[in-house]
């Protein structure tokens, strides 16, 4: 018997409500700010045999792939496992996205004792154990220097009851352990909750029912996924780029991606073996973020009502090779930083790749990350005495991509959580920290151009108060931009500076930990996103607006988008000349390329 | 006429303008729905007025001159918002600070839908001015203000045609000198500009949301001015000689003139009072004191809780969309609004996938069955096809409806696609709505830590009765109730809301070395700012709740949470134990977690007046004109139990007591209540419906 239109529809209604309560529950009760307030979490649910079945509004660069292999992975190793366990599972050479992502893993159990789904939920800790203040280790040369606890897959409850040698080794490892163990409680709290739902929908319709129900709904995603695909332009593609240099890697990171797209078949596939090996430092992604990025990718250029879940990446396809740095990573090669800079390289060209075979479809590249902006900062507050560490989140990181359809979205963040975190208060990141934030604003003329334009690069400026603070940063982007694509321009790079006390402007590394004193600030520029299609086409009362907005220069809109804008309005005419010598410009070159 | 006999409230939506009218005579209560006129609002709240007045045999005049209390809800601040059309309004912010309203908190939704485009600031950057000055988050003066530089920029303002100037500076709620100062420069440079202060208005911590509803505010003033002024003119001149209040976001009532001081508090004025309506029938007919209150309307399902006695607010309360749009700023009764209806349509999509809404064929064109030219099956047309609306009976029976035209689109457009029959196919479009509908209170019971076990649902609005007793089973409540004054549930609502005012501050206090003279100099403060309120209002002191609520969080949290307290001071160790207390019983309540051994730090201290109108609860709907009182049937489809005849009576011909079995059909003149085969309903002395599942015996 097979589900009709009705059932399908609302059994996945439900199971992404389990997934929602999940997240609800999480959001609400976590104590660090990178959970509660920036989100960054995800929760899925997938099926006994960890086939992933439900993500609702997850980071996608959490859990395309990945969950899958830790669920995989859990049961494999503990085949006594049974209702009332949870595992703790951070280790990135077992599906996981990086050692700062903790998860709790609960298998739901029915009554006969079979295991029919796991329940996942995963979030970015504020500390992990790194041997330096900070979740993002770019410079360590493998997973000792880096220093994180790995757990893979460790029993943390069983019968509903934590297993307190593990809670007693992390909270001797990992600062400012109450924080920790608050985050933990929220963690198994919401873990929880989605077990309990699950076993309610299936007290409603029955166990079996809810796993047929998970096969067919593979199935209508795969068909979804197959009609989608077939309407892309067919072709091959290989793009190549650049991580920017970072130490342990002087000169930089090459990435590069073949993408195979079948309309007729259906099918998808994006090469990434073409790449170097593991590198000694913390950049190399996991075998979750080698695939999630990629498919991060592919997916933003398949229409939003595609659902992504195991039956639709049946149909995408990442083809990843052992010890790579896009690939899959071979012990103790340090993963620190995999779920950002390298990972949004491979989804950025990716994208452009998809942009590439045709109009209308793909995307530009995003901006690259993470500025000061986003700082690891720790230290001592002079006003209580205690430690402090946390990463901070302004809304100056900016940097969406244009799209086919719309502009690149102001505060994107990066392509691997596309705009889903939110973003700190600046009183209320004055209040938690010693820092005073001097100024935060967009940059005029950093925008990608494009018919769609990319979103511009923002300036954050912030230091300590009155006791030195240290940060810990490492921010892609400043040699590499955003490239845009179908004709767009590739947003302005990034750059990041130490103002002294006698105001004069140092330039930074790319990376590191830079501890500053009173009186010194941080200048963080973040990239601007790449621009879609062909700036000459951008709709001139847009462009208008841009220049009366202070987003573009009236300048730029003259010579960059041939819009000459006088007065705050368009001047038709003069804007008629400017785009008629643009298109016969085009058009001369396009003849001497054919000559 | 008695000054006093009428208490008469209305709530002005974007289609009909719902009065209620209460005779405080006779406690006979009598409901009108009225077109609403978007040109001329006032006109379009008189029509009702008039169609009441009808109603009891007096005029216009009569009845106005006999109202004691005039309750007004509106959409008017709302729609002037969102259609753009409020004053061309200079934001003031702490330079180096341009872009806090472009930023905004970040998050999007759908992480693979790239066709929704990020949401313009509420002022636009060519329209705000980076004041050179500066506090820090202790209060101290970091950078002085520049005042010179400042009456150069009011010039600049003045000369760009500013409106309304508002006016938020980062930490002013730590140390209001620049603010304040600034005050004072904007009525000497630049006179007879409203303008608004992010302190005095809204004094929380996040510069974003007091941004926000310092600049709504300051726009809202000239257009919120002038709509009140007329209203009070136009109704006087008719005869009103009593009192005109607002409905607040917050779920209670201000004096107009209070309101034309800070119009950003009537942003949610309107369905904020369905919850408060819910909550009174509630206590009343089943005593329930955790409630969940839906309002079914054509395009939209809105949803708001009552959790031990008080109706639930939300610090987050959106002007469109959550996260694709921005917030008020403000406290506010919490309602989350998905869009269905009974105007959604239902559809088949790729893959042989059923939908219903978010699209909504609305009040233009509408249901297929109105036959005002709309073509796509609707949850009103699967109404019409299962049987459960009488075609000849429609409001009344003023409008006919084509059961044909709503079977063919449905038979065409959803059950050949699915491989049903018109029937199944007219089932599983409602069976998806209510699906929809319970997954939108869910999402609140979740967020909120209620199970909807505990709870009862009361299900308003013209389509509520359809699929009442499927909601409040799917969620396992113990029953459906269904207020007699269900299809107006807003106005009755602001027909019995407290008039109120919330009075708040920013002062960081801890359990851990509480600071008994700052924090009691800062809550004296506003609690005497309180009783001012409450002498203005007249009110007797009996019928007024002062309250004390403290916005506190463990050390590390980023969210507060709001609790209220025994006490309106902290004087002793032991008020502190109980502040404490109090918080941590809270945190378990809301999130099933405390930890008792950790410090409690405060945030900001807000003080709560309310001032009861009246002491008894509103009277009972007067009947409409009798129908045939014949015994009737008609044949009903359920799902699982096919087509049966199901008896048919009028809400007005079941005696209190009474339980009517179902397969039944209540109707009453502006909507009907479906009685599932396993269910039954019985009509309680308050007027309201009872709905249960055979064997739910709570």
């Amino acid at each position: 018997m097979t589900l009709d239109g009705l059932q399908l529809a609302v059994l996945t209604s439900r199971m992404e409500q389990v997934v929602r309560a999940m997240a609800n529950t999480l959001a609400r009760t976590a104590r660090s700010g990178v959970i509660n307030t920036a989100r960054d979490f995800s929760c899925c649910v997938l099926t006994g045999d960890a086939q992933l079945v439900a993500t609702a509004e997850s980071l996608p660069v959490h859990v395309m792939r990945g969950p899958d292999i830790m669920a995989g992975y859990t049961a494999r190793t503990h085949p006594d496992l049974r209702r009332g366990d949870a595992y703790l599972h951070n280790s990135p050479y077992h599906g996981n996205s990086h050692a700062a992502d903790h998860c709790i893993l609960v298998p739901v159990v029915d009554p006969d004792g079979t295991h029919r789904f796991t329940v996942l939920v995963k979030a970015h800790q504020a500390d992990c154990g790194n041997a330096t203040p900070t979740t993002y280790s770019t410079s360590a040369a493998d997973v000792y220097e880096e220093g994180a606890l790995i757990f893979p897959a460790v029993r943390v409850q069983r019968d509903f009851t934590d297993v307190d040698d593990v809670i007693r080794m992390c909270r001797m490892r990992i600062r400012v352990p109450d924080q920790w163990w608050g985050d933990y409680l929220a963690m198994v709290g919401a873990a929880r909750i989605g077990e309990r739902e699950v076993e309610k929908l299936a007290a409603d319709v029955g166990w079996d029912a809810l796993e047929q129900y998970a096969g067919e709904w593979f199935d209508f995603s795969e068909q979804r996924v197959a009609e989608a695909i077939g309407e892309l332009p067919a072709g091959r593609v290989t793009l190549g780029g650049a991580h920017d240099p970072f130490p342990g890697v002087p000169g930089g990171v090459p990435v590069s991606v073949t993408v195979d797209v079948d309309p007729v078949g259906g099918r998808v596939t994006v090469d990434l073996r073409d790449n170097p090996d593991c590198q000694p430092c913390g950049l190399n992604l996991t075998e979750s973020t080698s695939a999630s990025s990629a498919l991060v990718g592919v997916f933003n250029s398949l229409p939003a009502s595609v659902p992504a879940n195991a039956g639709s990446l049946r149909r995408v396809e990442v083809l990843l090779r052992e010890n790579c740095v896009v690939g899959i990573p071979r012990h103790p090669a340090s993963c620190s930083v995999a779920t950002t800079n390298v990972a949004d390289r491979v989804t950025n060209l990716v994208q452009r790749a998809i942009a590439e075979l045709g109009p209308g479809v793909g995307m530009a590249e995003a901006g690259l990350v993470q500025p000061p902006a986003w700082a690891v900062i720790s230290g001592t507050d002079p006003r209580t005495g205690v430690p402090f560490v946390n990463q901070i989140l302004f809304p100056g990181v900016t940097g969406g991509p244009g799209t086919p359809w719309t502009d690149g979205w102001l505060t994107f963040g990066h392509a691997g959580n596309a705009g889903m975190m939110l973003r700190d208060s600046v009183e209320i990141d004055e209040i938690h920290h010693p820092i005073l934030v001097t100024q935060q604003r967009i940059l005029p003329d950093t925008e990608g151009a494009g018919e769609f334009r990319g979103a511009p690069g923002a300036l954050v400026e912030y230091g300590p108060t009155t006791a030195p603070l240290t940060l810990s940063y490492g921010s892609d982007g400043a040699v590499h931009p955003a490239r845009g694509a179908g004709g767009g321009t590739a947003g302005v790079p990034a750059r990041q500076r130490l103002r002294r006390i006698d105001g004069a402007l140092v330039d930074l590394p790319a990376s590191g930990l830079v501890q500053l004193l009173p009186g010194e600030t941080v200048l963080s520029e973040s990239c601007g996103g790449g621009g879609y299609g062909a700036p000459h086409r951008r709709d001139p009362a847009t462009v208008a607006h841009d220049v009366a907005e202070g987003w573009v220069t009236p300048g730029r809109a003259r010579e960059v988008y041939a819009v000459a804008v006088v007065a705050g309005r368009v001047d038709e005419e003069e804007t008629g000349r400017l785009r008629e010598a643009e298109t016969s410009r085009l058009h001369d070159d396009v003849q001497r390329g054919e000559r | 006429m008695a000054p006093h006999r009428y208490t008469v409230a209305t709530d002005m939506g974007g289609t009909f303008t719902d009065l209620v009218l209460e005779d405080r005579t006779t406690d006979r209560v009598h409901i009108v729905k009225s077109p609403t006129v978007i040109d001329d609002p006032i006109r379009g709240i008189l029509d009702a007025v008039d169609l009441a007045a009808a109603g009891i045999g007096v005029s216009r005049r009569e009845l106005l001159a006999g109202t004691g209390t005039f309750v007004h809800g509106t959409t008017r601040a709302l729609n002037a918002i969102l259609t753009g059309t409020t004053a061309r309004t200079a934001f003031l912010t702490t330079r180096g600070h341009p872009d806090v309203l472009l930023f905004r908190e970040g998050g999007r939704v759908d992480p693979f839908d790239f066709t929704r485009r990020y949401p313009d600031p509420l002022v636009p950057r060519a329209l705000t001015w980076e004041v050179a000055e500066r506090v820090g988050a202790d209060g101290a003066v970091v950078t002085q203000l520049d005042e010179a530089a400042l009456v150069t920029q009011l010039g600049e303002i003045v000369a760009a045609g500013g409106e309304a100037i508002a006016v938020c500076l980062l930490w002013s709620i730590a140390n209001p000198v620049h603010e304040l100062r600034i005050g004072e420069l904007i009525e000497q440079h630049a006179p007879g500009i409203p303008y608004t202060l992010s302190h005095r208005l809204n004094p929380i911590v996040r510069e974003y949301r007091r941004a926000c509803s310092t600049v709504l505010d300051a726009s809202l003033k000239p257009l919120m001015t002038e709509y009140l002024d007329a209203m009070t003119r136009r109704l006087t001149a008719e005869g009103l000689a009593g009192r005109l209040l607002i409905v607040t976001s917050g779920g209670g009532v201000m004096d107009s003139a209070a309101v034309a001081a800070a119009p950003v508090h009537v942003i949610g004025s309107g369905p904020a009072m369905a919850p408060i309506a819910g909550r009174d029938v509630v206590d009343r007919t089943t005593g329930h004191q955790t409630v969940l209150v839906a309002d079914t309307g054509g395009t939209s399902y809105d949803v708001g809780v009552v959790r031990d006695g008080d109706v639930s607010s939300t610090r987050e309360a959106w002007l469109g969309a959550p996260l694709l749009s921005h917030m008020t700023g403000l406290p506010a009764i919490d309602i989350k609004s998905v869009g269905a209806g009974g105007g959604s349509i239902a559809a088949v999509g790729a893959g042989g996938l059923l939908t219903v809404g978010p699209r909504s064929a609305g009040a233009r064109p509408g249901p297929v069955c109105y036959g005002q030219g709309g073509t796509e099956p609707t949850v009103t047309d699967a109404a019409v096809v299962l049987g459960y609306l009488d075609p000849q009976y429609f409001l009344g029976g003023r409008v006919a409806l084509d059961v044909e035209a709503a079977e063919r689109a449905i038979e065409q457009q959803v059950a050949a696609p699915l491989g049903f029959t018109t029937l199944q196919a007219a089932a599983a479009i409602m069976q998806l709505a209510t699906e929809h509908m319970v997954r939108a209170i869910e999402d609140t019971t979740v967020a909120q830590g209620i199970d909807p076990a505990d709870a009862v649902l009361v299900a308003g609005g013209g389509a509520g009765g359809f699929n009442a007793t499927d909601i409040a089973s799917r969620l396992r409540c113990s029953a459906a109730v269904i207020p007699d004054t269900g299809s107006v549930l807003s106005a009755a609502g602001a027909a019995i809301s407290d008039l109120s005012s919330d009075f708040a501050a920013s002062c960081p206090a801890s359990t851990r070395d509480f600071d008994f003279a700052r924090v009691g100099a800062v809550t004296d403060g506003l609690v005497e700012r309180a009783q001012r309120f409450v002498a203005s209002t007249g009110v007797a002191t009996e019928l007024v709740d002062v309250r004390l609520f403290a916005d506190a969080r463990y050390p590390h949290q980023v969210w507060e949470v709001e609790v209220p307290l025994p006490t309106l001071r902290i004087a002793s160790p032991t008020d502190v134990g109980a502040l404490a207390d109090a918080f941590h019983k809270m945190h378990e309540k809301l999130f099933a977690i405390s930890d008792p051994g950790s410090d409690v730090e405060v945030v900001g201290w807000r003080v709560r007046a309310s001032c009861r109108t009246r002491t008894t609860p509103l009277g009972q709907v007067e009947s409409g004109p009798a129908r045939a009182r014949t015994h009737r049937t008609r044949r009903v489809y359920f799902a699982g139990h096919g087509l049966v005849d199901a008896a048919v009576r009028s809400h007005d011909d079941i005696a209190p007591g009474e339980v009517v079995e179902g397969p039944a059909i209540v109707e009453t003149p502006v909507t009907v209540v479906v009685v599932d085969p396993d269910a039954a309903a019985t009509r309680a002395s308050t007027g309201a419906l009872v709905l249960r599942r055979n064997g739910a015996d709570r």
